[in-house]
């Protein structure tokens, strides 16, 4: 894949940014902040993984928690010690209860799982239009979790599916980060993903000059599957407990609050969304515990966290439709402020 | 026999319950373009109205919480159509549909501070919860009212969409709205048409929904709308009728699924059923009447 140079030092440097914060948080924070960090930096991945497909296309997108659920489950249901595994899957299809890999095995068969089911979604997804399209992702995030949770022999159901070996580190969530950066930022600044984000705006011209619309869409929705799968991995290897409602809801909106917020049709909007919306929510937990500030207590607010996500949708929608950064990547910035110095004209 | 009656019963009430909410979601996006993710919010808004005249000013007689139910949806689309989605009229459609889901969250989440999570009991109209026995065949009442009160809602709309120069004027607004602006209808007026019609058909179901269920919470809208959807794309999304027969439809395979599918598997019914839908639109990317999406190539 081709990719210009000026991208691939913004995206480069987006990634060295996240590289930085990891190392002063690795060095520095206590626990609890380091655990803040990590569940950021899986956030992070999410949201570049989604503004790959939802960014590029167009479509927006509700289901791509489904695939961080489903490459979590086969993450922890390989990986789990079996002497875990031989109380909490005691019927247990497959086998599975009688063997365990290594994580970095797991890893790769849940990424290639996800895949294929990615695969076949995506047949019937490039066939829609773009609502029913949408639709289409919000019913198969219901399928994922109507299936993890009635599965009990498999995932333990509704319940907590604990023992996974906590193996994931700062170190490998900050690389995956980077990675996810740079891979978003290739794709988006190819001849391809210009293509994809030409169709997405006239699907008639963009086809009239020979732009292969339903292959390049399928292209994104693959790539950002991939990259949902590989965060779904690192979180459970991480959490070493997880549970239906890790992949539901919650995130789907957290993750679309913040790619909306930063911009979903830039990188680093995503990014920018991802740092701000979680500043956002963590203050929001705060305020909803129902904490004294400056000497007032304030009531407890059960629900303050969506309703500030909420918010910052309708807000952006309303004031700011193309988000924070609009289709602006870090370089456009510079390169714009650079041309600005030389007395070029810029609109 | 008497099995297989008392089943299509199941699936003709719950398919008009679709239908009623189809139809809604419809209406607004064939005049408007907007996917109305908060839909199912106004049935949990209903819910609550209906709560809290019940609770607060004490009126015990249900009969008196109907014209309730209905009329606060009516007036919440309304409500809704004027601060939320008017800022984002003529936008791209992502954008109105993003602006929904966003309003959507908003509204769970104030029931969510304000009510809080835990259920709320409304009193129904005994007579709704009670059987009736035709023969030998006992069939709940609210599946008889559910029933009539969509065919006559669906015949009253076709009547308005027909007969009233409003409704015409929807109509033709479906098709191309700037059009009919010439024409000098007032956009502003075919909007809120549209939302109150939508908002009418879900205060409708408002009503079985909560017969069914006895309670509301913050987010029991969202399940019945998201078959709604699923029924409006089955049907092809826009199509009026066809989100009337994307309602049956899918009210009759949820049935059939009930019954076919064996007790461990019950809980799996969903997720058949929209893959199900899926293989559909594999092959008929439509729906059964949309109009196929253009990709600008050689069909």
């Amino acid at each position: 894949m081709m990719i210009e140079r000026r991208a691939l030092v913004g995206a480069v440097v987006l990634g060295l940014g996240i590289a930085v914060a990891g190392f002063l948080v690795w060095g520095f924070a206590a626990p609890y902040h380091q655990r803040l960090f990590f569940t950021f930096l899986v956030n992070l991945i999410a949201v570049v993984g989604l503004q790959v497909f939802m960014g590029n296309s167009d479509i927006t997108h509700f289901g791509h928690v489904g695939f961080m659920g489903i490459s979590a489950y086969v993450t922890a249901i390989l990986a789990t010690p079996v002497a875990v595994k031989r109380s909490a899957l005691a019927s247990a299809p497959f086998g599975v209860n009688t063997f365990e890999l290594s994580p970095l095995v797991a890893v790769v068969l849940a990424i290639l799982v996800t895949l294929a089911v990615a695969f076949l979604v995506g047949l019937m997804m490039v066939r829609q239009a773009g609502v029913a399209a949408t639709i289409a992702t919000l019913a198969f995030l219901v399928i994922v979790h109507v299936v993890v949770m009635n599965w009990v022999d498999l995932t333990r159901g509704p319940r907590a599916f604990y023992g996974i070996p906590p193996k994931a580190t700062i170190g490998w969530a900050v690389a995956t980060a980077f990675g996810a950066i740079v891979l978003a930022r290739a794709f988006r600044d190819s001849k391809w993903g210009l293509q994809l984000r030409a169709s997405s705006e006239d699907v008639a011209a963009a086809s009239a000059v020979g732009v292969p619309i339903r292959k390049l869409r399928f292209a994104a929705w693959m790539l950002s599957a991939f990259i949902m799968a590989v965060a779904g991995a690192l979180f459970t290897l991480f959490v070493g407990t997880i549970s239906p409602k890790s992949f539901y809801f919650d995130l789907t909106f957290l993750t679309i609050a913040m790619l909306i917020l930063g911009g979903m049709h830039s990188v680093t909007g995503a990014v920018v969304g991802c740092v701000i919306v979680t500043a956002g929510v963590e203050t929001m937990r705060f305020l909803e515990s129902g904490p004294a500030v400056a000497g007032m207590q304030l009531p407890e607010m059960f629900g303050l966290t969506g309703f500030f996500l909420g918010l910052v949708i309708v807000l952006s929608m309303a004031f700011r439709p193309s988000g924070l950064l609009g289709s602006d990547e870090i370089d456009d910035i510079w390169h714009r402020r650079r041309l600005r110095k030389a007395g070029v004209e810029v609109s | 026999m008497e099995y297989l009656l008392q089943q299509s019963m199941n699936a003709l009430s719950l398919g008009g319950e679709y239908a009623l909410l189809a139809l809604g979601l419809a209406i607004v996006f064939s005049v408007m373009g907007l996917v109305n993710f908060a839909h199912g919010d106004m049935i949990t808004f209903g819910g609550y109205a209906m709560f809290l005249v019940a609770a607060g000013m004490g009126i015990a007689n249900p009969a008196l919480l109907l014209p309730v139910g209905v009329l606060s949806v009516v007036l919440f689309a309304m409500f809704l159509e004027k601060v939320a989605f008017k800022p984002v009229r003529g936008a791209p459609p992502t954008t109105g549909m993003l602006t929904a889901f966003g309003v959507s969250i908003l509204i769970q989440n104030v029931a969510l501070i304000f009510v809080g999570t835990r259920a709320k009991s409304v009193p129904t109209m005994d007579f709704l919860i009670q059987n009736v026995t035709i023969g030998s065949v006992r069939i709940p009442v609210v599946q008889i009212f559910e029933t009539a009160v969509t065919v006559i809602a669906i015949a009253l709309l076709v009547v308005f969409l027909k007969r009233t120069t409003i409704g015409m004027a929807m109509r033709a607004a479906a098709r191309d709205v700037s059009t009919v602006r010439l024409m000098g209808v007032r956009a502003d007026r075919v909007i809120a048409t549209a939302f109150a019609i939508s908002g009418f058909l879900a205060g409708l179901a408002t009503i079985f929904v909560l017969a069914r269920r006895g309670a509301v919470d913050p987010f029991m809208g969202f399940t019945p709308v998201l078959k709604a959807f699923v029924a409006a794309v089955i049907g092809g999304f826009g199509s009026l009728p066809g989100a009337v027969i994307g309602g049956l439809v899918l009210g009759v395979a949820e049935v059939m699924m009930q019954v076919v599918l064996p007790e461990s598997m019950a809980g799996f019914r969903d997720a058949f059923i929209f893959t199900a839908v899926g293989v559909l639109l594999l092959v008929r990317p439509q729906g059964i009447l949309g109009e196929r999406p253009d990709f600008g190539e050689k069909s």
